[in-house]
């Protein structure tokens, strides 16, 4: 009986041991990886958010082949549409330093575009580059869909491309930084994106679709920055003598934490689109918005049912002294 | 015998079981539990705005005999639009539910909601009274 057990023990040692060999060479050793012998490219987009007209579109682009069959002699970015004033293709190639900064070693010459094609040749010996490409959207491709077609070339004869898109370019327009004084420049038009003042005002009076006031508080109760509809309850525009012809209404819904980024340049991502516009209910929604502080912003339909807007209240400076209150403004509007 | 004794026990004793847990998790129509407080009172009350920021001029005052919550709003509040949020006993429920914005623009006819209690056999109404501050 003993003898027995001692043999199947050392069978079952025997056995696990040599399973455990044979598991073991399962594991193929790990081999460097062999660099593929031709140009290879890969390209990716560097901006987030809605594609705005007048606004960049900023690409990477990295080309690359082995140095012993060549380098690279040009890079071409092909846009469907034509890009702005402004489009250009970066023709130094970056690295991070060890500060952190980024930090650019000219490669190649200017670039140079012509309609739809930008290019850049290359300068030095470079056998693998990156280059930012930057598409300034313009007004012709608003509500379209743009494609871009990079295309690297070597040495050797060889080219390789890759084909960036659909981007679908934003409806919307954008106006940053608008600053509006108390009894001075206090007179909104969403439709021409400008403001007005009293004298300007009665010009433009069918395009006036806000007023903007200041003050510190309505016999006890607190009123602060403003944004009023001529139309609205005169309660609400205390002090204030609208020029002739000056009466539109318009929906407002005021709104808090709604930092944009393309208004506010904040560390918030949010960002607002053209179908945040397309599904914007103002219905049963008041014509004032009182009691505005900074990062505010307010949601407006005007009274023709033409435009709809989002008004980010960038930052606001009470009255000193003889300077009246102003603030500042941006506006992402949307054409219905 | 021994063994059918014992078969009748287990079986009782599975019975007996199964119909107390049954009594101790007593659920409402809501999902909730129904517990045996008997507290029926509204702690407080908030009001929020469009923004989410809170309207009130001043914090509510609640009275529980009268079962009326009486709150200021400020100067130029958009009253069709608020956000009302009640803070009620422990274990209380309120009916109606709220289920988004509520319009308060009707001064002359407040508002009622009705707080329920814990073992939702008490139900109280209570008004909230809006005011709107002066000019």
């Amino acid at each position: 009986m003993q003898h027995r057990l001692k043999y199947i023990n050392y069978t079952c040692l025997l056995a696990l041991s040599s399973l455990c060999m044979l598991s073991c060479k399962k594991d193929a050793p790990y081999a460097t990886p062999v660099a593929s012998d031709k140009l290879q490219n890969q390209a990716i987009k560097r901006t987030l958010g809605p594609n705005i007209v007048g606004q960049q579109i900023e690409f990477a682009y990295a080309m690359a082949i082995v140095p012993s069959k060549g380098k690279l002699v040009s890079c071409v970015a092909e846009a469907s549409i034509a890009g702005a004033a402004g489009t250009y293709m970066e023709n130094r190639s970056f690295y991070t330093a060890s500060t952190g900064a980024d930090v650019g070693v000219v490669v190649g010459s200017p670039s140079v575009t012509t309609k739809t094609t930008t290019t850049v040749t290359y300068t030095k010996d470079t056998s693998a580059a990156t280059l930012r490409y930057y598409y300034v959207i313009p007004e012709e491709a608003r509500g379209k869909s743009v494609t871009i077609k990079f295309t690297a070339t070597a040495s050797d004869g060889e080219t390789i491309s890759t084909t960036m898109g659909p981007y679908t370019i934003a409806k919307m327009d954008m106006v940053l930084n608008m600053k509006v004084t108390d009894s001075n420049l206090m007179y909104i038009s969403i439709g021409d994106t400008a403001v007005y003042n009293a004298a300007n005002a009665a010009a433009h009076a069918a395009s006036i679709d806000l007023v903007y006031l200041y003050r510190a508080n309505v016999t006890t109760s607190a009123f602060n920055h403003a944004l009023v509809a001529p139309a609205a309850d005169p309660q609400y525009l205390p002090g204030v003598t609208l020029p002739a012809g000056v009466n539109r209404t318009a929906k407002l819904l005021k709104v808090f934490n709604l930092q944009d980024f393309n208004l506010a340049h904040e560390q918030y991502g949010i960002y607002i689109d053209d179908v945040d516009f397309t599904q914007l209910d103002l219905t049963g929604d008041p014509n004032f918005a009182i009691n505005l502080k900074a990062e505010a912003g307010v949601w407006i339909e005007t009274a023709d049912k033409k435009y709809r807007a989002y008004i980010f209240v960038n930052s606001v400076t009470a009255p000193k002294g003889a300077v009246p209150a102003s603030a500042i403004l941006s506006i992402k509007r949307y054409a219905l | 015998m021994k063994k059918n004794i014992i078969m009748a026990l287990t079986l009782l004793l599975a019975a007996s079981t199964w119909v107390a847990c049954k009594k101790d998790t007593p659920i409402d129509e809501d999902g909730l539990l129904i517990t045996t407080r008997r507290e029926c009172y509204v702690s407080s009350f908030e009001l929020l705005g469009t923004d989410f920021v809170t309207v009130r001029a001043a914090t509510a005052v609640i009275d529980t005999t009268a079962q009326t919550v009486k709150v200021t709003v400020l100067f130029g509040t958009d009253l069709k639009n608020l956000y009302p949020q009640f803070t009620l006993a422990q274990d209380c429920k309120l009916d109606p539910k709220i289920t988004g914005k509520t319009d308060f623009s009707d001064l002359a006819n407040p508002k009622v909601w009705t707080v329920v209690s814990g073992d939702r056999q008490i139900r109280k109404p209570y008004t909230v009274i809006v005011t709107v501050q002066p000019r």
